[in-house]
């Protein structure tokens, strides 16, 4: 017998583009929510430009695979909100659903007349999720974020780098993945409390103001002590204190030493492994595992800070004999804290953990082929979160939610698609939806 | 309006730092959150930065912020009193969330199963390092240590080093948290229609592993490692810089958002005109896609670079951003307590020390739930500061009862 799904009968409507709001709801649809995404060919930002189109494959609407792993688990309505028949239509819609979500700038939704007064009006208990760049209030409520500008302005990339070099920031829109996490965070929380109480509401997310918290024990250091981070030795790379500047904390764990990644044979691009030692008792299992007899200079935590970079130099001189996985094997075998850089490569092919977890897994897409996607982080013993079907081509399911769904004829779909309403009439059709129309 | 989404919610919290931020979630939402340490209090009190720099485990700022609205009580799991008293408390739990090394809880004899038959809505979470099977099961972690595995080192750094770079603050933990928050309140959601609890496995690594946005489908789609760039998107192969040096030392990130097209040219020149600085960029010959393309470095590394090293990063940001551009100043986090925008948010909050006789500024919350305000109830819990309310006043045991139990080190 199948498990039951802890979002069955949540029906979400899904404005959302790009990344984080498509992460949000990709995790309630793996919980069991029906997803229907609202999309439009003409404006779509998620699908195209596509990077990760495969070699060899056409870059169209339905052959990005980041798409793909961003969308699983949804159905698709292509829909022309901005026309007074298709607005009519998604009202309609509103009112069989749960939870409205999107991650349009802030006025958005409000202009099209579907600010949360109006949903409220069509479904009393909707809980109504935005995740605007700078949220619903605030005078800067109109600027705009991608993840890294999110991350610049509230002080997270300012915390990436070595200390008297520019920032490294982060390599990727962290914001938008964790944008997603609170994307779903927030709808969750929303239903729980509609669930106890009967009440929805709006909950305003911001992209930027989500980040600032992140940062939390940097701030207090600043609000209670007036430490502030500009200041030598910070960030510290990649260890929790910079040699010869004052000794305070970083925000990253314990004040220690080793705290670094180190070079691995071959020496390849991400041959490089971390090694990290709390305590005397670790650092002294290291230098058994290592087989080396420990200059006096470091045999206490005091010391190795102070010589930090002789440390990690005689450290590294012996991991790059090795490979990374055999650093960390023989490290973690003596209970020393040490794990290796991974690439996306590593993590699918060479990880010997995630391959147990079955963190990658195939599914089949109608035009991309069967390719893995990413799996859930947590497993729940009786209603776990499964990626059940590939990411929606666009305007898949668009005669399902019509007819079957909202009770249009399937002589209103066929208008629909002459007048505009379910896809621009000069733009050519995919195959399947000249089939919807027979 | 009263409280957070949460109220009447209780949860235990068994957690060190790889977990106390996801009781923070729970617990500034309106959640009743128990933390539940060892006699003398959980080791990450002793981490720092420490209010005056002085070491002790109620002046911890990091876990202060971590262990905001919490009650706290120090009890010892393995005595058999403290469990008997765990077992009471976990009777009457909606949720527990624990981070012990797989195995240890049931050690103990407090499984899921035997806590379960006293509660059938109980949700227990695990958050560990690695999940609780696998063979890197009982592997010891750190932040920077779940940066490497995870995939993050792999996409930080800068142009022309090999060098990867783990962002600090403690991301790891806060991937962890977000996910065991999501896996905590499906479950709840679906208790709310079942009346069923349900025990979750959740893996740090695998939170981390998520986290890198198009890293694992470049590869699965196109067999792409990709490269480490300064301050910005890592790629396959490299890509113009999007971090610039203003005026006074503080950088922006400037993307063009759609690249270097006619329409954001033209924009472009037109911001940077208001200050004299657009050079031959209003030329109509950069209305020719053609001619873009072959100017790229001399838009990006010149014009704009030069645009950007003559104002302040606060006005670039702003300016650009009231035309439409997509940037931002690169702050340091304690710049923030100056952004009028979250002033406006009422983001920031004061939270009183009444044991200092002192209150303190806060971070406030990443979204404003309307109808349900979010909310910090109180600063974090002293070592046992609430034993009393809770095994007395709760569990109704005497005053006497209290004093022996922590004579014998039960709490």
């Amino acid at each position: 017998m199948p498990q039951p799904k802890a979002l069955k009968n949540i029906r979400v409507v899904d404005f959302s583009w790009v990344r984080a709001g498509p992460w949000a709801t990709r995790w309630l649809g793996a919980f069991g929510a029906e997803i229907v995404k609202i999309e439009w060919p003409e404006s779509e930002r998620g699908r195209l430009p596509s990077s990760t189109t495969p070699q060899g494959v056409p870059v169209n609407l339905n052959t990005s695979g980041n798409f793909n792993d961003t969308n699983l688990n949804k159905k698709s309505l292509s829909l022309n909100v901005r026309s007074a028949k298709g607005l009519e239509i998604v009202k309609r819609l509103i009112g069989m659903s749960d939870v409205v979500i999107e991650n349009f700038s802030s006025r958005v939704l409000q202009n099209w007349g579907l600010g949360y007064e109006e949903l409220r009006k069509i479904k009393p208990d909707i809980v109504y999720v935005s995740m605007s760049g700078y949220g619903h209030t605030g005078r800067n409520h109109t600027y705009t974020t991608f993840g890294p500008v999110a991350q610049a302005v509230a002080g997270l990339t300012y915390q990436s780098g070595l200390p008297g070099e520019a920032p490294a920031g982060w390599g990727w829109s962290y914001m938008d993945d964790t944008g997603g996490m609170y994307g779903a965070m927030c709808v969750l929380t929303g239903l729980y409390h509609r669930n106890k109480t009967g009440q929805g509401q709006h909950i305003d997310l911001s992209q930027m103001v989500a980040s600032v918290p992140l940062n939390g024990p940097t701030l207090l250091d600043f609000t209670v002590n007036g430490r502030g981070t500009k200041r030598p030795g910070f960030p510290p790379g990649n260890r929790a204190h910079w040699p010869g500047t004052p000794l305070v904390s970083n925000a990253r764990g314990p004040t220690v030493a080793p705290h670094n990644a180190y070079r691995t044979h071959p020496g390849g691009y991400n041959d490089w492994c971390t090694i990290v030692c709390h305590t005397d008792e670790e650092f002294q299992r290291l230098t058994q595992v290592m087989g080396r007899a420990v200059p006096a200079k470091f045999s206490t935590m005091a010391g190795r800070l102070e010589h930090q970079d002789e440390l990690d130099a005689w450290i590294e001189a012996w991991t790059s004999t090795l490979g990374k996985y055999e650093v960390t094997e023989l490290c973690q075998a003596a209970g020393v804290r040490a794990l290796p850089v991974q690439s996306a490569e590593d993590r699918v092919e060479n990880d010997p953990q995630l391959r147990h977890r079955t963190m990658y897994q195939p599914l089949e897409h109608p035009v991309l082929g069967v390719h893995k996607v990413q799996n859930a982080p947590f497993v729940l013993s009786e209603t776990p979160a499964v990626n059940t079907r590939p990411s929606p081509l666009i305007g898949q399911h668009t005669k399902e939610i019509v007819e079957d769904l909202l009770g249009y004829s399937h002589d209103d779909l066929r208008a629909g698609f002459e007048d505009g309403t379910f896809w621009p009439t000069k733009r050519p059709r995919f195959p399947y939806q000249e089939a919807m129309l027979s | 309006m009263s409280g957070g989404p949460l109220v009447g919610l209780r949860v235990l919290e068994l957690a060190d730092e790889k977990g106390q931020f996801c009781g923070k979630l729970l617990a500034d939402l309106g959640a009743d959150v128990v933390k539940i340490e060892p006699p003398g209090g959980e080791p990450c009190r002793l981490v720092g930065p420490f209010l005056d720099d002085i070491p002790h485990p109620d002046r911890s700022l990091s876990f202060w912020y971590y262990n905001t609205s919490k009650r706290g009580i120090t009890l010892n799991l393995e005595t058999e009193n403290g469990r008997a008293l765990f077992r009471r408390l976990a009777a009457d739990a909606d949720v527990i969330v624990e981070t012990f090394p797989p195995g240890y809880r049931e050690s103990l004899g407090l499984d899921y199963e035997s806590l379960r038959a006293e509660n059938p809505g109980l949700v227990l979470c695990s958050l560990t390092p690695f999940g609780q099977t696998g063979p890197w099961r009982d592997y010891a972690s750190s932040d920077l240590l779940h940066m490497a595995a995870g995939g993050e080192m792999a996409s930080c750094g800068y142009d022309g080093s090999d060098l990867p770079i783990a962002p600090g603050g403690g991301n790891a933990w806060h991937m962890g948290c977000h996910y065991a928050y999501i896996g905590i309140m499906a479950a709840l959601v679906y208790r709310s229609v079942s009346g069923q609890g349900q025990y979750i496995d959740t893996s740090i690594h695998e939170a981390c592993a998520l986290t890198t946005e198009s890293a694992i489908a470049n590869y699965i789609y196109r067999g792409e490692t990709l490269r480490r760039q300064t301050g910005r998107h890592h790629a396959p192969a490299p890509t113009s810089r999007t971090q610039f040096r203003a005026k006074d030392g503080v950088y922006v990130t400037a993307l063009i958002s759609g690249g270097l097209n006619p329409r954001n040219v033209k924009a472009l020149a037109d911001l940077m005109d208001v200050t004299g600085m657009a050079g031959d960029l209003k030329d109509p010959k950069y209305q020719d896609p053609s001619v873009i393309a072959d100017s790229a470095s001399h838009i990006i590394d010149g014009l704009l670079a030069s645009f950007i090293a003559s104002l302040p990063a606060e006005e670039v940001y702003h300016a650009g951003q009231q035309r439409g551009f997509t940037w931002g100043a690169v702050r340091a986090p304690e710049d923030l307590l100056d952004d009028q925008h979250l002033h406006d948010r009422a983001f920031w909050k004061t939270v009183g020390h009444p044991e200092l006789g002192r209150s303190f500024v806060y971070p406030g919350e990443a979204a404003i739930y309307n109808g349900t305000p979010w909310e910090i109830s109180r600063r974090a819990p002293l070592v046992g500061e609430h034993n009393a309310e809770i095994f007395c006043e709760e569990l109704t045991l005497s005053r006497g009862d209290l004093s022996a139990l922590a004579a014998s080190r039960v709490v």
